[in-house]
């Protein structure tokens, strides 16, 4: 034990000795010229191939796409120093105001994205540090043909009669806004005793629960007939299976998440990745993107000159549209929040 | 000509053996076979099956980024086998062989890659790289990749190691060969299935890596399960099931092209 | 190499060969496990930011975290699964890389081969085929509604049966390659001896076959077990979310919980628990060469 306890220790040194000669040398090479390297972390199946193929075509440039299969991932990505390797990093509107007490994120000149202007100001958070791209509201779907009840609060979710019915999607921030709204709380709350209460409904919630995850692949094969998921999966489950619909929701509010860009602390391609962001706050070149990517769009130009298939989407189609809530920043809370997600996940 | 009893016994056995083989071969091939008939699927994400078409395979080949996260994949696949296996043979033979102070903790530390969820060691050697300034790309991949492939080749090569490997290569020692001689000739054959047993291990682990990519991967590239990780969140698309398809037939082209060398080979030197 | 010779070769010579063969292990072991570790019980005592980032305040809040009973039964729960998946996979794949270690060496080889093409394709894309497979409208329900068996399609996807399924096929070949390298180092005329001295197919396993080839059960059991403790794809994939063993919780704080020093602390138990089966397992085994400390 002693010898590998001075193992650890001499691995440690060699450690913060290596870390002090790596700060020393960040390559300081300012871009006097233009880059010609763009390097975006972001979701698959999220933009169109043949956009980044006229922007490469465009600016002269190579645009290196890699992508996350979590949110974790760009935050992880953002706090261990992403700047070194990208220039744009795909992030939602929730971990925001972290981002920036945090130093991770360059604050962005707008001046320098002009097209910017068409984004509705209602949607964007944090001006300044991202420009928003697509985004998602949370809503409930279900199979008019196979679903037995009618859904038209978060509270019928409960019903027994949907017992294994359900496939929902994950993460504590998701899943307790709806218990919340559904005790009438705010959906953002930081009161321990309405969180404990959230959990109790939550414990209900899950024994309907399938599967948390693969919404449109089990609502479209019969597996569930319910689904809590984003507007944009759900109007490719629509297109495979008509009977699929959105739940006529009375009351409650849903949740609006925002995909955003952020360019990364100490990130090396700034000019190309402003350049960037304004290409694709350009209404055509978005327009041609939803027509591909049919999530909703804070920038209304770009949905105005939309397809006609974009606009009858029968996705979008529903009434409460201006009944949502954002994800807030709930501080310590969110310990509480993960605790109680956790339990949920482990059971008794 | 009437079979002795031994030899209907063995013959027996044998049957129920070449059955049994095939069964668990069968079990094994299940999602092979699901997953190649879904690269014929009409349908934009692999929901349910929805009709016949082949339209992902000519798709396939229009999407680069899938083809270069192949081949991407391939060589890191490649290069860390080959570094795992190296350090693998010689360190299992070290270990087992000398003695030395802290043999007994870097006998544990092998086993650490092995227990702690993936994901541990990665965050961990993402911050390390980064604050020791060493960009993410194929080198990091790779290290990630060995670190874990490393304690897997030690652990099947050291199974195969015996007492009376070490009589072998003292006889040959004593018979005037040098230490590398020793290695190549006594040592290498007698561990030669383990060598290989470890290096199958090492490259199926690190092709099908994708926690360690996923976290260590570099923004110019990325493998092909993080490729394939990415996608979990929309669906996967056939395409993808297309590609999957083709090295299958590719592999099993190569074996069967193989088989046929060989077969020919004998037959030339049967005659001569 | 006996004691004695060692002390009558000179220092010098000796240190060479020893050097060059552990030494490249133990560097890398060194450097990738022991620093990586080092930083992973570090960040175990230290506090969590509210962003889940890393705050270099001294406490044992994750450790105190951890003594709650929950984190205890998913630590039972995982052992039991890691468990079960090694037993099959011991009892599924030694009589198979019994099989294959005796026939000749060719087909050995190509049917080593034919084992682990499989495992070249992509083990996502593996286990989605499990949940096409099985689904409600997939080919097995679907089956079974045509020809009559069931009126009802039967929920076979997001099950603990269904992980089981995935775990056993994805670990199978760390049980076979193992084992399979091991027996093909019994000689048969041993076993032949054997039989001609009159032992019974079963002495002859008992006493000749499995003592000989238990290295190769040891490997195998180390390379199942442990690993499957650790796995999150499977449970996260088959289990639909829903079934979670300590890989997916440790998975989770480093993932979409972001509570480093939790993960880490709970990493360390698992290091832990795991060292201290392999000391368990070693003393039972009687085995000499897998210390632990």
């Amino acid at each position: 034990m002693k010898k590998l306890l001075a193992l650890l220790l001499a691995g440690a040194m060699t450690l913060s000795v290596a870390a002090c000669g790596g700060n020393e040398a960040p390559a300081e090479d300012a871009n006097a010229e233009a880059s010609t390297e763009l390097n975006i972390y972001m979701w698959q199946q999220y933009i169109s191939d043949e956009l980044i193929a006229n922007f490469e075509a465009e600016n002269n440039c190579k645009v290196n796409l890699s992508y996350m299969s979590d949110n974790a991932d760009a935050i992880n990505k953002l706090t261990a120093g992403g700047g070194e390797e990208y220039d744009l990093i795909m992030t939602c509107d929730a971990y925001m105001e972290s981002l920036i007490a945090g130093g991770y994120v360059e604050e962005i000149n707008l001046d320098n994205v002009p097209n910017s202007a068409n984004i509705n100001d209602a949607y964007w958070v944090s001006k300044g540090y991202c420009v928003p791209y697509l985004m998602n509201y949370i809503y409930v779907v279900y199979d008019s043909a196979t679903c037995p009840i009618e859904i038209t609060s978060y509270n019928d979710l409960l019903d027994p009669a949907l017992k294994g019915q359900i496939s929902t999607i994950d993460g504590a921030r998701n899943l307790f806004p709806m218990a919340l709204v559904a005790l009438g709380y705010d959906p953002n709350s930081t009161n321990a005793d309405e969180l404990a209460e959230a959990y109790d409904w939550l414990v209900k919630f899950n024994e309907n629960v399938a599967a948390y995850g693969n919404a449109e692949q089990n609502l479209t094969n019969g597996t569930v007939s319910v689904a809590v998921t984003y507007d944009g999966n759900a109007s490719w489950a629509m297109a495979e299976k008509d009977t699929i619909k959105i739940a006529p929701f009375t009351d409650d509010a849903i949740q609006l998440g925002m995909d955003l860009y952020v360019i990364p602390k100490g990130a090396k391609h700034v000019d190309l990745a402003e350049k960037f962001l304004d290409y694709i706050c350009t209404p055509e070149v978005m327009a041609k993107n939803l027509g591909e990517f049919p999530y909703s769009c804070p920038n209304d130009a770009a949905v105005e000159a939309a397809s006609e298939t974009y606009k009858n989407d029968p996705a979008r189609q529903f009434d409460y549209k201006e009944n949502v809530f954002f994800q807030e920043d709930v501080g310590e809370a969110l310990t509480i929040y993960n605790d109680y997600y956790q339990k949920l996940k482990v059971g008794e | 000509m009437a079979l002795t009893r031994r030899e209907k016994k063995e013959r027996r056995i044998n049957i129920l053996s070449n059955i049994y083989a095939f069964l668990v071969y069968a079990v094994l091939y299940i999602p092979v076979a699901v997953m190649i008939a879904f690269s014929f699927n009409n349908q934009r994400y692999n929901y349910y099956w929805n009709g016949f078409t082949t339209q992902w395979y000519g798709k396939l080949f229009s999407n680069s980024a899938l083809i270069n996260s192949l081949w991407y994949s391939i060589i890191i696949a490649i290069l860390s086998t080959i570094i795992s296996v190296i350090i693998g043979t010689i360190g299992a033979l070290g270990l087992k062989k000398y003695e030395f102070k802290g043999k007994k903790v870097i006998n544990n530390m092998l086993y650490i890659p092995i227990i702690v969820p993936e994901i541990v060691l990665a965050v961990a050697l993402l911050i390390i790289f980064m604050k020791v300034g060493l960009s993410l790309g194929m080198g990091s991949i790779l290290i990630g990749h060995c670190t874990f492939c490393i304690p897997y080749a030690v652990v099947t090569i050291k199974g195969r190691i015996s007492g009376d490997n070490d009589t072998l290569e003292e006889a040959s020692m004593d018979l005037g060969a040098n230490r590398i001689q020793t290695f190549l000739r006594v040592t290498l054959p007698t561990i030669f299935p383990g060598v290989m047993s470890a290096a199958f291990l090492s490259f199926t682990l690190s092709f099908d890596d994708v926690v360690m990519s996923n976290m260590l991967a570099g923004a110019r590239q990325s493998t092909l399960p993080v490729l394939i990780l990415s996608m979990n969140k929309s669906g996967i698309t056939p395409d993808v099931n297309a590609l999957t398809t083709i090295m299958v037939l590719v592999i099993v082209t190569a074996m069967i092209l193989n088989n046929i060398i060989q077969r020919s080979l004998k037959k030339k030197k049967g005659k001569i | 190499m006996s004691m004695t010779d060692q002390a009558a070769m000179p220092k010098k010579k000796n240190l060479l060969p020893k050097l060059a063969m552990a030494g490249p292990v133990s560097l890398w072991m060194i450097l990738f496990v022991t620093i990586p570790l080092f930083y992973i019980i570090v960040i175990s005592f230290m506090s969590r930011g509210v962003f889940g980032d890393v705050v270099y305040k001294p406490t044992l809040e994750s450790y105190q975290t951890i003594l709650d009973p929950t984190y205890f039964q998913v630590i039972l729960k995982s052992l039991k699964a890691a468990g079960v998946t090694t037993l099959l996979c011991i009892l599924i794949g030694y009589p198979f890389a019994y099989i294959i270690a005796r026939k000749p060496k060719d087909v050995a080889a190509k049917m080593i081969t034919l084992l682990m093409i499989p495992f070249w394709t992509n083990s996502l894309m593996r286990l989605n085929a499990w949940l096409l497979l099985f689904q409600t409208s997939g080919p097995v329900n679907n089956f079974l509604m045509n020809t009559g068996l069931v009126s009802k399609p039967i929920s076979f996807i997001y099950t603990d049966s269904l992980v089981m399924v995935g775990l056993i096929t994805n670990m199978l070949p760390f049980a076979v390659l193992p084992l399979y390298s091991t027996i093909e180092k019994l000689e048969r005329s041993l076993l032949e001896a054997s039989a001609d001295l009159g032992a019974n197919a079963r002495t002859t396993f008992m006493k000749i076959t499995l003592p000989i080839t238990f290295p190769g059960i040891f490997s195998a059991i180390i390379l199942v077990f442990i690993p499957s403790l650790g796995i999150y794809t499977v449970t996260d994939m088959l289990g639909g979310g829903k079934v979670l063993y300590i890989g997916n919780i440790i998975k989770n704080q480093f993932g979409s919980i972001r509570n480093w020093p939790l993960g880490a602390a709970l990493s360390v138990l698992l290091i832990l628990v795991t060292m201290l089966l392999i000391f368990i397992y070693t003393r039972f085994a009687k085995i000499e060469d897998m210390e632990v400390v």
